[in-house]
């Protein structure tokens, strides 16, 4: 494929293709539900519909990334590398995932208005303009696509004060986060005369970074703190997470957080390799207080639904932790600890999905308690995915967690790395009781989990991932390797990945 | 090796089909119906002791180092492969673990009456988990096998153990994780370190020995992380407390895993990681005192808190403790003689132990009580039973003769050289051995018959003969003729010694082996 001219109409298309296609897709959904909204065989309709509006999307993908596309150039607005396909690779997986899930979900808890489905098509093209923006403007558009799209969905459930009360907080918080976000924004373009982060990156290679610069950063990492859910800018993401409808839960911690640390990957490595000295100790600091109140609060909920949505900002903690490093095995190991993750949380939130009723905030350990002997298989990937989400051998959660462990022993921060372990084993203290309630517990009624039965699609969804886990748990090699090459171009004169072991 | 061995290529195939064949059992067990799982199960690990008896025979112990090695590549962007290879430590442990194994099945033929088919498959996956740990030549192999065989241990704890399983299971792993996630860490700091040194990233056991001595001043951390891990499997004191727990509560194939195989991975760790890494940390003065004081306090205090012990099986646990605390003595002496002492511990405790906890199994299975006090005399009512408990009873308190006699004969022996008072102090872990077995020997066999359910105890079925009959054999056999095993082991013992010995003193040219040998 010739390089492509993204200054021309015709090159931004074609490189903006996958975007094109999902929003196109979007409102062919919307049209199509104008007309019929009524019952629940439209709702399954919008539901197809939009699944396989995420198909031509993902061909553009496919034939980007295959096609070796390039920018003519320095990249303009949007990014044409590996790691954006990789990045809309991801959140095209998560949304189809959380549209199979929500199938079956929305039809049994009567939430029949299929708008849902355009929503969730609008919120994953904001998503794909977040992780692939180049420039920040862009990056704030795509922020405010995918956040208002989410705020709706999370008040979705009508007749539960609970969602609304969700969708309430997540407005208000989601703007106060868009409001630190843009002013950084018109800091840093007041500091260094650019908002496009290669500029941004080039200019301030040369000589000091001026304070309106490091002021429009400091803000910029509290905004995308809010939307990752880091501490200390946390205190939305339980009750909107316990709020929401089950599948919009799963989309917020996956996709949302996706593309959250996507774009945060490519800010800090693109626009600022050079302010390392700026960002690192406030990244440091996200990161120790994430893992450590995240994981110790989430110890103490009874809901699993709470308890998962503590264990997210956590796991937000380990991510930070990977970006600290600032090296190319850092930004390799947030991309393969991100896909763990995605994967891992997409088939939890999938199977909590069936374990209780009206939006699943009243799921204890108790309510659990003897599942293996009803559903075998169903305990088996909840107890993977708990495995995984615990960074256990075996599964592609453990690659993830050593890749971050590596990456910031080779930066030589072994506190950080000591914390990052012990808090992991802090989270054995929540995730083994959910094992343990499921096998080793018996059933609190005869009659108990009857109802607990995934739907074909989601049982689908949670089998891919479960098996994908497994299977890069144990064969991580392509996985790693994969994460490396996709993550090559974003560090500047790196070669290999190892380089510079030791030093 | 012996030539129709040759003629097979043993050599080149029976690592990777120890560990891949109880994998493949699982399949069966878990498709097949519930009442056929136990036998499946007692036939994949027939076949597994079988295989891996040729290893008597193909592994050459001479030179004392690994053999049968191979190595694979797995995430070649890291240095990580498959590696394997097996020396006689490896050996011992090998053959103690397949062992065991088909008598647990045998031993669980009647106890566990639901779930089987989850029960039996996890023991497998154990099987292949412990096996790996054994022979894992690359760190990262090593640490995955290491952790993995937590979660069917975990499992067979939790859903088949006692009544305070879900606590005991879960002060189990978490125990056992905190020390490893350490480990962890301390893996990945040493191999980069070693890879600033050296310019190769490689997690191969060999590579990182040899070029140990990179780690320089980061070396006590890392020792200590090791050490760590290793110490709460051990257990040493005060890493214990998870034992008494997880022994008790597990069913009786868990204990007397957990006993005769878990365990020794802890002493394994120790000689083949940890000491051998970072030999001048590990043998410098205040480590070694260190150890050697818990040591003592674990053969001690083991063997006084298991003279107390109103419930058998509690007895049995502490008691490892004490045994166990024998093991890190002979390490940590370093003489050739203790250490060759300290392996034959290892594998005696494996037999004996495993014995008793079998024994007690029965006893609880006939009675639902493991009480002292609810027993007396019951040597009228069941002789056989009573004499195979006798002589185990005996082998674990090492009596000559016996298998437990020549570890820690041999223990004291070459501790005494290097430290008499340490050797002193652990002699009178054997009389408080002798204390508490015999003690409650009296108690339960002989004494007065004065409880009447005891008047109706059946004595042993041949099943239960076939599962205690082999230990016994093992304990007399080691006991009257450990030339054989002995020859195996001390090859591997004097290549710790000299690695070992090389930064304390008088044989400093030992960290630079290759030179010496010319």
């Amino acid at each position: 494929m010739t390089p492509l001219d993204l200054q021309t109409p015709l090159g931004a298309t074609i490189a903006l293709l996958p975007e094109v296609f999902l929003t196109l897709g979007a409102m062919v959904v919307l049209l199509v539900v104008a007309w019929r909204h009524r019952t629940a065989a439209d709702s399954r309709l919008a539901g197809y519909l939009a699944l396989w509006a995420l198909v031509p999307s993902g061909v553009a993908v496919a034939l980007l990334w295959g096609g070796g596309a390039r920018p003519l150039g320095a990249p303009f607005m949007v990014a044409l590398d590996e790691f954006r396909f990789v990045s809309l690779a991801v959140i095209l997986v998560a949304t189809a995932a959380t549209i199979l899930v929500s199938l079956g979900y929305l039809e049994r808890e009567g939430l029949i208005a299929p708008e849902y489905y355009a929503l969730i098509l609008f919120a994953a093209s904001g998503m794909m303009f977040l992780a692939g923006a180049e420039d920040l403007i862009v990056l704030f558009l795509g922020l405010e696509v995918m956040s208002v799209s989410i705020y709706v969905l999370a008040g979705y459930d009508r007749n539960s004060v609970f969602s609304a009360e969700a969708a309430l907080k997540y407005f208000l918080v989601g703007a106060f986060a868009s409001a630190f976000l843009l002013y950084g924004i018109a800091l840093l373009w007041g500091g260094t005369g650019s908002t496009g982060l290669r500029e941004i990156g080039a200019r301030l290679s040369t000589g000091e970074l001026p304070l309106l610069a490091r002021l429009g950063l400091g803000l910029l990492l509290i905004g995308m703190g809010f939307k990752v859910a880091s501490v200390p800018f946390h205190m939305w993401a339980p009750d909107v997470y316990d709020g929401s409808p089950t599948p919009v839960t799963g989309f917020m911690a996956t996709g949302v957080k996706a593309a959250g640390f996507l774009a945060l990957t490519r800010i800090l490595f693109e626009a600022f390799p050079e302010a390392t000295e700026t960002w690192q100790p406030i990244v440091a600091a996200l990161a120790i207080a994430s893992m450590v109140l995240g994981n110790l609060v989430a110890l103490s909920q009874r809901s699993l639904k709470r308890m998962l949505a503590y264990s997210s900002i956590a796991h937000a903690g380990y991510l930070l932790t990977a970006l600290w490093a600032g090296t190319h095995l850092a930004a390799g190991a947030t991309l393969l600890y991100l896909t763990a993750y995605v994967l891992t949380s997409l088939a939890a939130f999938g199977i909590l999905g069936v374990l209780g009723r009206g939006g699943e905030r009243d799921v204890t350990l108790d309510s659990i308690a003897g599942l293996a002997r009803r559903r075998p298989w169903l305990s088996f990937a909840l107890a993977v995915c708990m495995l995984s989400l615990l960074g256990f051998p075996g599964t592609m959660g453990f690659v993830g967690k050593w890749a971050i462990i590596a990456a910031v022993v080779q930066a030589k921060h072994l506190p950080l790395a000591v914390i990052l372990v012990v808090t992991s084993l802090v989270s054995a203290g929540y995730y083994l009781p959910v094992v343990m309630a499921v096998y080793m517990r018996e059933p609190v009624a005869a009659a108990s989990h009857e109802a607990a039965r995934l739907p074909r699609q989601a049982a689908f969804t949670v089998a891919v991932a479960v098996v994908v886990l497994l299977f890069f748990g144990l064969l991580p090699a392509g996985a790693l390797s994969l994460a490396l090459s996709t993550t090559s171009t974003l560090v500047r004169g790196a070669l290999a990945p190892l380089a510079g072991i030791g030093r | 090796m012996a030539p129709w061995l040759a003629s097979m290529g043993y050599d080149q195939w029976i690592l990777h089909l120890l560990l891949i064949l109880p994998l493949l059992g699982v399949i069966p067990v878990v498709l097949g119906s519930a009442a056929a799982a136990r036998r499946t199960a007692l036939v994949v690990t027939l076949a597994e002791l079988l295989l891996s008896l040729g290893l008597w025979w193909a592994v050459d112990t001479r030179p004392g180092t690994l053999q049968l090695t191979a190595s694979i590549p797995w995430i070649p962007a890291w240095g990580i492969s498959y590696a394997v290879g097996i020396d006689g430590i490896s050996l011992m442990m090998v053959l103690l673990t397949t062992l065991l194994m088909p008598l647990c099945v045998l031993g669980s033929w009647n106890s566990i009456t639901s779930r089987e088919r989850g029960y039996y498959a996890l023991l497998l996956t154990l099987l292949t988990g412990v096996i790996g740990v054994f022979i894992a030549t690359d760190l990262f192999l090593f640490y995955v096998f290491w952790e993995v065989m937590l979660i069917p241990m975990y499992f067979i704890i939790g859903i088949w153990g006692g009544k305070n399983r879900l606590y005991a299971s879960i002060k189990f792993f978490v125990f056992t994780m905190a020390g490893s996630l350490l480990m962890l860490v301390a893996i990945l700091v040493f191999a980069w370190t070693v890879a600033g040194g050296t310019g190769t990233l490689s997690f191969a056991y060999q590579h990182l020995l040899d070029n140990a001595a990179v780690a320089g001043r980061s070396a006590p951390w890392l020792f200590g992380a090791f050490a760590l891990a290793f110490a709460v499997k051990v257990p040493v004191f005060p890493f214990h407390t998870w034992l008494p727990d997880a022994h008790v509560e597990a069913p009786t194939a868990g204990s007397v895993l957990l006993a005769g195989v878990l365990l020794k991975m802890g002493t394994y760790g120790f000689l083949r990681f940890a000491v051998p890494f970072f030999p001048g940390v590990a043998m410098s003065a205040w480590v070694t005192n260190l150890i050697l004081v818990l040591a003592l306090i674990g053969i001690v205090y083991g063997a006084l808190v298991a003279m107390v012990q109103p419930d058998i099986k509690k007895l049995v646990a502490y008691s490892s403790v004490s045994h166990l605390g024998f093991v890190m003595l002979g390490i940590w002496a370093a003489t050739v003689q203790s250490l060759t002492g300290a392996m034959m511990v290892m594998i005696g405790h494996g037999f004996s132990t495993g014995a008793l906890f079998f024994l007690v199994g029965m006893l609880y299975e006939r009675r639902h009580t493991r009480e002292i006090s609810a027993y007396g005399g019951i040597a009228r009512v069941v002789p056989v039973f009573s004499l195979l408990f006798t002589v185990v009873a005996l082998s674990s308190i090492g009596l000559p003769g016996l298998n437990g006699f020549v570890g820690e004969f041999l223990v004291l022996l070459g501790s005494f050289k290097t430290h008499p008072l340490a050797a002193g102090i652990a002699a009178t872990g054997v009389i408080f051995a002798a204390a508490y077995l015999l003690w409650a020997l009296q108690r339960i066999i002989f004494n007065r018959l004065d409880q009447r359910e005891n008047e109706s105890l059946t004595d042993l079925s041949v099943r239960e003969l076939a599962v205690l009959l082999p230990l016994v054999a093992g304990i007399l056999w080691m006991g009257l003729y450990p030339a054989p095993v002995l020859r195996r082991i001390e090859p591997a013992m004097m290549r710790f010694v000299q690695t070992v010995r090389g930064p304390i003193g008088y044989m400093n040219v030992a960290l630079r082996a290759p030179e010496r040998e010319r």
